[in-house]
């Protein structure tokens, strides 16, 4: 029997029929329709499989051609899906997890649960060269500060300018501890000022209007209330802005030293039910089929070149320099980077 | 009276027998909770393999914490309750003002909405850019400085304030409107000053309510994790559980994790420990009858309208802007909202999982009071503390903890979506019963001795006691707390993120995919209808509760027996009810 049909008589048997099909109205229909076509497990992050992000119009595009069901189940973040893959361990039911960054790959790695993807990489254009055979760039991004223009008309051109700017220019940043963009930026400037990197938080300091705990209290309680004309987010929002809400307002400020990238990788499981299956999603994942659901539903740029496809928003966004510590560097030394950021911090 | 012969016709469930049912069911409910709690941290604990308690200590940042968690819960607590004091005399004394249901709805409400939300509304109107500072902008000074109280310890405090005042409030107000009628018509007979009523009145009946009350708020401000970080302006000001996030999520220290669990878990219990011991005596006046007809009292005339004024516009001040700054940024959104299928069917998702969190929740706190009361009526005062003391296990436990606790523990039965909702439903029903509990305390153990003493003889017993007795007394609160339970879960985002869940979206869950993809737009809709969904809830529950029942006793049939200060008096429709 397979998983999907078993799952659909373990649910059918307990209490609260009404309950069930209206949690699960996304399962059954499929089930109905034919119940004998495997299903594909793949673990994710919330905003990937919102209605309007880029699960939907991956999900049909693949189940298109893969006679399966893709079942995306969505966790808070990145670092939920690897909290869920430590925990699960072995028994894990995904067969595909998506949304493991740069920053959480070494952690991933050691859980010895990965298999290699064996995908052709020559497709890939990332501002870098990437030659991992277990974790598959999907999108990528620059950590960089937006800024409303309307208050702020002429935004800081580099790191140095920030930190000498008039103590009056603020920006909200996330917690490192607790944020993805947060620890971006901690590593970027770690990247940017290496030894001295304490230094610059302590200049930094007084332009930091308040440290959110994630990146949507930072953008979306304080930034859009316009507490502060800057926030710490990624250099794509702006294309967002300009494509949906129709503004120019909001852009990143393109600093001279270079910045921070983000990419975003899929992995399969070794221990899968479907690595036939697995193994075609991944090699699906560079296809353009998937990467022209990136831009627009996730608000990344795509790891491959969409040519002629790629929104025109994105040809107006900043393209400064970009840098990466490794993977390793990172996994090695984010702690005492945050006890050196807290030490430089704290009162 | 009937002979007593008699009731041994009687079915079994209106027997005296019935009345021991109490103690073994409470003793379920006990051992649920303590399952589900202790479990977790449990599950934790055995996975590290090697605790070092010492390791607390070396840790330089711990103290550090703990120490300004400190400092801004006592000082939010201290603030919540004494102004939440001040609204509930204020409230009782004016029964009758326009707008008074709608004020208690908002207050209802503050505590509920999560806590991204309230960041957006108070940021709106504290904020640099926010409406109080245009307001200053107004004033002679004319100082150029923006406010920048909201970032720092007053900001933390303000939102502790805003989240907690009302409920406490709230709490204080149902105790004063549960004095016995008899005392409010001797207060307005004898014209007391409004010194002589808070000294006879009003401090009696509010004083129980307090080290518990304390205890609750304190709790909630020492685990407020993004109020905390984001309105703290930098890592000095933390909570235990940024550390915890860190241990737990991207180091996987197991034991980290459970060693600062179990701090926090010390230091809350502790608390609660020293605030059952401080309220542990039967409040000083049993709940009675609420009071027949309005009471004209004299220390509510003259200039002392101005000064209740005043409490009732500070509190106006205190909650409606925040909540409008909410609802006016979500009016632009609702046209798309109509039209999107999708919402409703996460309002309807996470409408039925809110009704089984609210129904779990009052139906545990009910048998957590009744077992308890039953033990400290037959002197078994600790372990009925003990018993009471499980309900609150939930909340001081970091629901990080318990969400991965339970995922381990429950790992390989976790099959089907359907059973990762129920274990939410489970979590949020758990997590609202210290609301619930503090709710319905007053209610359940409303049976004074002799009221209870003539019950007996008159063998009125088990479900007839239930039915005739409690429940009249119990309708009203009953109804609160099912609200407060139900409006917890529905804006409860922590729980669900913790399980992982299927695409079909609950409330909060779209509310957090929309800003995770820059639709502020549509966010702001979701959140202005989750606050809708919080009124109705409110509302409809208290609409439905606030008819007299059917059966209420008529004028003159029972009076001699005297058990009519346990229920509803008759003589007169309740006007002293919330609404006018």
């Amino acid at each position: 029997m397979n998983l999907s049909t078993f799952k659909a008589r373990k649910a059918s048997m307990l209490p609260g029929l009404c309950l069930s099909l209206l949690l699960m109205e996304s399962a059954t229909p499929a089930l109905a329709e034919d119940g004998e076509r495997p299903t594909l497990t793949v673990y994710t992050y919330e905003s990937f499989v919102a209605e309007w992000g880029p699960g939907p119009g991956v999900e049909k595009a693949f189940e298109a051609q893969c006679r399966c069901d893709l079942n995306f189940v969505s966790l808070g973040g990145g670092v939920d899906i690897l909290q869920r893959l430590r925990l699960e361990g072995d028994s894990t039911q995904a067969d595909v997890v998506l949304g493991l960054d740069m920053n959480l790959i070494e952690e991933a790695r050691r859980l010895e649960l990965l298999a290699p993807h064996g995908v052709d990489l020559t497709p890939l254009d990332l501002p870098i060269s990437w030659n991992d055979d277990t974790f598959l760039p999907y999108d990528w991004g620059r950590f960089a500060f937006i800024y409303d223009s309307e208050v702020l008309p002429e935004p800081p051109k580099s790191f140095e300018e920030l930190l000498d700017a008039p103590e009056d220019l603020k920006v909200i940043i996330s917690d490192p501890r607790t944020s993805v963009p947060g620890l971006g930026l901690l590593l970027w400037i770690k990247h940017v000022y290496g030894d001295q990197a304490d230094e610059a938080w302590q200049r930094l300091q007084p332009h930091i209007l308040t440290v959110a705990s994630g990146w949507s209290q930072a953008y979306f309680s304080l930034f859009m209330n316009g507490e502060a004309p800057m926030v710490l987010s990624y250099s794509t929002s702006p294309a967002y802005h300009m494509a949906v809400d129709e503004t120019d307002r909001y852009q990143a400020a393109e600093f001279s030293e270079g910045h921070y990238l983000q990419i975003e990788t899929a992995a399969m499981l070794a221990g899968s039910e479907h690595p036939e299956l697995a193994q075609q999603f991944m090699d699906f994942v560079l296809s353009k089929d998937f990467q022209r659901e990136i831009p627009l539903g996730n608000v990344m740029y795509p790891a491959i070149d969409l040519g002629d496809e790629l929104p025109e928003v994105f040809g107006r966004l900043i393209d400064p320099g970009s840098f990466t510590f490794s993977p390793q560097e990172v996994s090695a030394n984010r702690q005492s980077w945050i006890r050196e950021w807290l030490n430089a911090t704290s009162h | 009276m009937r002979p007593v012969t008699e009731c041994h016709h009687q079915p079994w469930w209106r027997r005296a027998e019935a009345n021991r049912l109490i103690l073994p069911a409470a003793l379920v409910a006990v051992l649920l909770v303590a399952a589900v709690g202790l479990g977790s941290l449990g599950a934790l604990l055995m996975q590290a393999p090697n605790m070092d308690v010492s390791r607390l200590w070396q840790e330089p940042w711990l103290s550090a914490i703990l120490r300004f968690t400190l400092l801004q819960a006592s000082l939010s607590t201290l603030l919540s309750l004494g102004g939440g004091v001040l609204v509930a005399v204020v409230l009782a004394r004016r029964p009758v003002f326009p707008g008074r249901s709608l004020l208690l709805r908002v207050m209802e409400m503050s505590l509920v909405i999560p806590s991204l939300l309230a960041l957006f509304g108070l940021v709106a109107v504290h904020g640099r850019q926010g409406w109080a500072a245009s307001l200053l902008d107004y004033l002679p000074p004319g100082g150029t400085s923006s406010p920048a109280y909201l970032y720092g310890l007053s900001g933390i405090v303000l939102a502790h304030v805003f989240f907690n005042l009302p409920l406490s409030a709230r709490v204080m107000l149902q105790a004063l409107e549960q004095a016995p009628s008899a005392h409010w018509r001797l207060v307005a007979q004898l014209g007391l000053s409004r010194g002589s009523v808070w000294r006879t009145l009003e401090w009696p009946q509010i004083r129980p309510l307090l080290p518990r009350l304390a205890a609750l708020v304190f709790t909630l401000c020492f685990t407020s994790f993004a109020i905390v970080m984001t309105l703290g302006g930098g890592p000095g000001s933390s909570t235990l559980e940024v550390a915890l996030y860190q241990a737990l999520k991207y180091d996987y220290d197991l034991a980290l994790a459970a060693l600062l669990a179990m701090t926090q878990l010390l230091i809350c219990l502790g608390l609660w420990a020293l605030a059952m011991k401080a309220g542990s005596h039967a409040p000083l006046v049993v709940a009675g009858g609420t009071v027949a007809g309005p009471v004209s009292r004299r220390d509510a005339h003259g200039w002392r309208r101005l000064s209740d004024a005043v409490v009732v516009l500070g509190l106006v001040g205190l909650l409606l802007p925040p909540l409008l700054a909410i609802v006016v940024a979500g009016l632009g959104g609702v046209p798309d909202l109509l039209g999107d299928g999708g919402i409703w069917l996460a309002a309807l998702r996470s409408l039925a999982m809110a009704s089984g969190a609210g129904l779990g929740a009052v139906m545990l706190a009910l048998l957590l009071l009744a077992g308890s009361s039953h033990l400290r009526q037959h002197g078994r005062g600790l372990l009925a503390s003990l018993i009471e003391g499980s309900g609150q296990l939930i909340l001081v436990l970091p629901a990080l903890v318990l969400g991965t606790g339970l995922f381990m523990l429950l790992r390989p039965g976790l099959g089907s979506d359907l059973q990762g909702y129920a274990l939410v439903v489970l979590v949020n029903a758990l997590m609202a019963l210290p609301f619930a509990m503090q709710v319905l305390r007053a209610a359940v153990t409303g049976l004074s001795g002799a009221q209870r003493r003539l019950a007996d003889q008159l063998a009125v017993h088990g479900w007839s006691r239930l039915r005739w007795l409690i429940w009249p007394n119990l309708r009203r609160p009953l109804a609160l707390a099912m609200a407060y339970g139900m409006t917890l879960s529905l804006g409860d985002f922590s729980v669900i993120a913790l399980f992982g869940s299927p695409s079909a979206p609950t409330l909060p869950m779209l509310l957090y995919q929309q800003l995770g993809s820059y639709r502020w737009q549509s966010a702001a809709a979701t959140a202005l209808l989750l606050l809708v969904l919080v009124v109705l809830v409110f509302a409809v529950l208290s609409a439905l509760t606030r008819k007299l029942p059917r059966y209420v006793w008529r004028p003159g049939s029972v009076d001699t027996t005297g058990l009519t200060s346990g229920g509803e008096t008759a003589t007169a429709p309740a006007t002293r009810e919330e609404e006018p």
